[in-house]
């Protein structure tokens, strides 16, 4: 069952199409990946899920119903540009932002403590958000985002500006709200990110999804048939027609070789294996599988290039 | 959670925001004590000025007049009429201390003519003093001169001292006593009163505004809430922080009345009201009669009313003014570029003050009429104009065009500021804001 279904918006802002006819399926307790580059329309797309704003044409499903003002209660939503009001203190505004999204004061209170104790922030609780470090406020934000345990996360590139200690931390409570039962939805550049946590994405390019499935599945479809081998006792390796054809050979820290090889149509990786392991002492032999950043960066051009013909 | 509850949220730190800073309180306080003190400055300077005395010596080559001219706290004079005209450069000269001479010529009789000399430039207080003297016992001696037995006392029955009261007829035929400088200067008060407030927190409200948008906490927020729900809720908690300025000067001038017993303006006494003011310093030349006449015509303006369509206009402008400011902030992305989306705004609230200040000499004129009924202008200009008790129907239509048009624009300011807060790096020019409106 689909927590986020999204089905053919289009918004439209003076002149210039920022979605068109856009469609996303975000199944219940799923990381979902929301890739594009700037510009492509997922801060649209995303203030459409936040009803910032509404789409021109199509619908939004919550939880099956369509989205409405309700919902807000059940949104965690991070942007990307998030500020904080300065001169408020710590816990004032954690709880102005509570109640707004439909807490009473006194849950909100216990949320807090539980929150600021996590984050080691406890004593900054009567402090003016002035006064915090950069990181301290980074958490507060995050706080803001989760207090009410919200059914649906919205993080836009949750961890620019955040040092790898804390976007460590952050990426841990993440997970942690994820094995809660949170559906969250990543807005992000960050790809490597991306292969880490997200179980499915949706890759958005000039207003349009060009690209969407489950990493894994959209990894392997992908793949040019390019396996890597170690081989350790020889320092070449002669290419096989019909078999294989050797892309790439450098020798092995520990002895022997590694090398790259590109399967022929229509051959089977075991029939790869049979014969390395005929010819050669056969150390390792794994498939090369695309990381997430080429996928988005082939992706990206072609689409880019196929709009310019 | 419905939109109310939201609202008074928004409002709470809205409000919490300004009155509880220490500036708010600060200047609360301070501005009454400024304004105490711009008035009271002035006399208290000039009374440090003249606790020095200083020395004149007097030339009298009439010898008869220069006896008239007395000492006071100010000035001590000296006759140094024998040194003579000749000796009176050398006499000066050695005199350090001597701050002026005053030469009265022979002929003075019949020129009118004194002449001081000093080294400086004197103080009109000199002048003045030297010119009182001398008119006085001048004019007796002309009077006397004539030779006719007691043309002193004829010439003091024969002057004519005209007032003029100006009676109003009432409807219902009864007679009221006004006084047009206290209705102008009630109205002014008021004019200035809603034409200052309606600046200071309509700017509040834009950098309210403005603030959220710069820092980005705004994305945050609406998010939580609907962009009109924070619009509504940041109108409201400023407008609340003004109210309760108000109502802490009024409180402080309680306090203030009650320790100086202007209490007794309850009482119906107004000469005891004067005394105990310390006012009588100010009314001097005025006696039991004009007082009465001033009470009488400060009792038929219509306190309550005026009071009442004060807050409405209030009100209305605040409401006008507070969200064309708040689209104004919307639309502003760096601090430093408010100051440009406010010209226009503060343009039309300065020529609703000038216009006010215009339609004091005629306050049923075609430009006070007009410029009561104009939303923009009408918070400032009506007040000048109410003191002089202007028909209730103008008065009813004035306040449906402001709120109708303050409820207007805050519609179409709502929707400038739903779409300004979250457009960024753009220049809005006035092509833009009319986009917005679509």
């Amino acid at each position: 069952m689909n927590f986020i279904e999204v089905k053919d918006v289009v918004k439209q802002y003076d002149g210039h199409l920022a979605l068109d006819r856009v469609s996303i399926s975000v199944p219940r307790g799923c990381v979902f990946g929301l890739l594009g580059p700037n510009g492509a329309g997922k801060t649209s797309l995303i203030r459409i899920l936040n009803m910032i704003t509404r789409a021109d044409s199509g619908e939004v499903l919550f939880d099956g119903h369509q989205l409405c003002a309700s919902d807000i209660a059940n949104i965690g939503y991070l942007p990307e540009e998030r500020g904080l009001y300065r001169k408020m203190k710590v816990a004032d505004h954690i709880l102005y932002i509570a109640r707004l999204r439909g807490m009473d004061t006194q849950a909100a209170r216990v949320a807090m403590g539980e929150w600021l104790e996590r984050f080691g922030l406890t004593e900054w609780a009567g402090k003016k958000i002035e006064t915090l470090s950069k990181g301290m406020a980074q958490k507060v934000q995050f706080i803001t985002t989760v207090i009410h345990s919200p059914q649906l996360l919205i993080f836009d590139e949750p961890f620019s500006g955040f040092d790898p200690v804390n976007a460590e931390l952050l990426k841990k409570e993440i997970l942690r709200l994820h094995d809660m039962g949170a559906t969250i939805i990543f807005s992000t550049h960050n790809m490597s990110s991306v292969e880490e946590v997200c179980e499915e994405f949706a890759l958005i390019n000039r207003s349009q999804v060009v690209l969407s499935g489950r990493v894994a599945q959209v990894r392997r479809n992908f793949g040019k048939k390019l396996y890597r081998v170690g081989v350790s006792d020889t320092m070449s390796l002669e290419p096989v027609d019909n078999l294989f054809s050797v892309e790439h050979v450098e020798p092995s820290p520990f002895g022997g070789i590694v090398a790259d090889l590109r399967l022929g149509t229509d051959v089977a990786p075991r029939d790869v294996v049979a014969y390395l392991n005929d010819h050669y002492m056969l150390a390792e032999f794994h498939e090369l599988l695309p990381s997430m950043n080429e996928i988005f960066i082939e992706t990206v051009s072609n689409t880019n290039n196929t709009i310019a013909r | 959670m419905s939109s109310i509850k939201r609202i008074s949220i928004i409002m709470w730190r809205e409000f919490l925001a300004i009155a509880g800073k220490k500036t708010f309180i600060v200047t609360t306080i301070l501005i009454p004590l400024i304004g105490i003190a711009c008035m009271g400055l002035p006399f208290l300077m000039s009374k440090i000025n003249t606790s020095e005395t200083q020395t004149v010596a007097v030339m009298d080559e009439s010898g008869r007049y220069g006896a008239a001219i007395t000492s006071n706290d100010d000035f001590r004079f000296h006759d140094i009429s024998p040194i003579g005209a000749e000796g009176l450069k050398e006499f000066y000269d050695q005199q350090e201390n001597l701050y002026a001479i005053v030469v009265i010529p022979a002929g003075i009789d019949s020129t009118c003519n004194v002449n001081i000399i000093s080294r400086n430039a004197v103080r009109t207080g000199l002048q003045q003093h030297v010119a009182q003297c001398l008119d006085d016992t001048i004019t007796q001696a002309r009077i006397a001169s004539y030779g006719i037995p007691q043309l002193d006392k004829i010439m003091e029955d024969s002057r004519a001292d005209v007032q003029v009261n100006c009676i109003k007829w009432e409807e219902d035929g009864s007679e009221s006593q006004s006084n047009a400088d206290i209705a102008s200067f009630i109205g002014l008060m008021l004019a200035f009163l809603t034409y200052m407030f309606v600046m200071m927190y309509g700017a509040m409200i834009l950098t309210s505004v403005s603030e959220e948008k710069t820092n980005r906490i705004v994305e945050v927020m609406v998010s939580c809430c609907r962009p009109i729900e924070l619009l509504v809720g940041k109108i409201v908690g400023v407008g609340l922080v003004g109210l309760a300025q108000i109502a802490i000067w009024v409180a402080l001038l309680g306090v203030a009345s009650a320790a100086l017993g202007f209490g007794s303006i309850a009482s119906g006494d107004p000469s005891m009201m004067m005394q105990a003011s310390g006012a009588n310093a100010m009314l001097d030349g005025m006696d039991d009669e004009t007082l009465a006449t001033f009470m009488q015509s400060v009792a038929s303006i219509d306190i309550a009313g005026i009071v009442v369509c004060f807050i409405l206009y209030f009100l209305g402008g605040y409401l006008l003014y507070g969200s064309l400011f708040a689209a104004a902030g919307s639309t502003v992305d760096q601090p430093n570029e408010s100051s440009q989306v406010t010209v226009p705004l503060m343009m039309f609230l300065v020529f609703a003050l000038w216009a006010g200040i215009a339609c004091i000499d005629n306050p049923d004129g075609q430009l006070a009429w007009w410029c009561s009924m104009i939303p923009f202008t009408s918070p400032v200009v009506m007040m000048v104009r109410l003191p002089y008790d202007v028909a209730l129907w103008e008065v009813v239509l004035s306040i449906v065009v402001l709120y109708a048009s303050a409820f207007g624009i805050a519609a179409l300011a709502a929707k400038i500021y739903r779409k300004g807060i979250l457009l960024y790096g753009k220049k809005f020019s006035l092509k833009d804001i009319l986009t917005l409106l679509k």
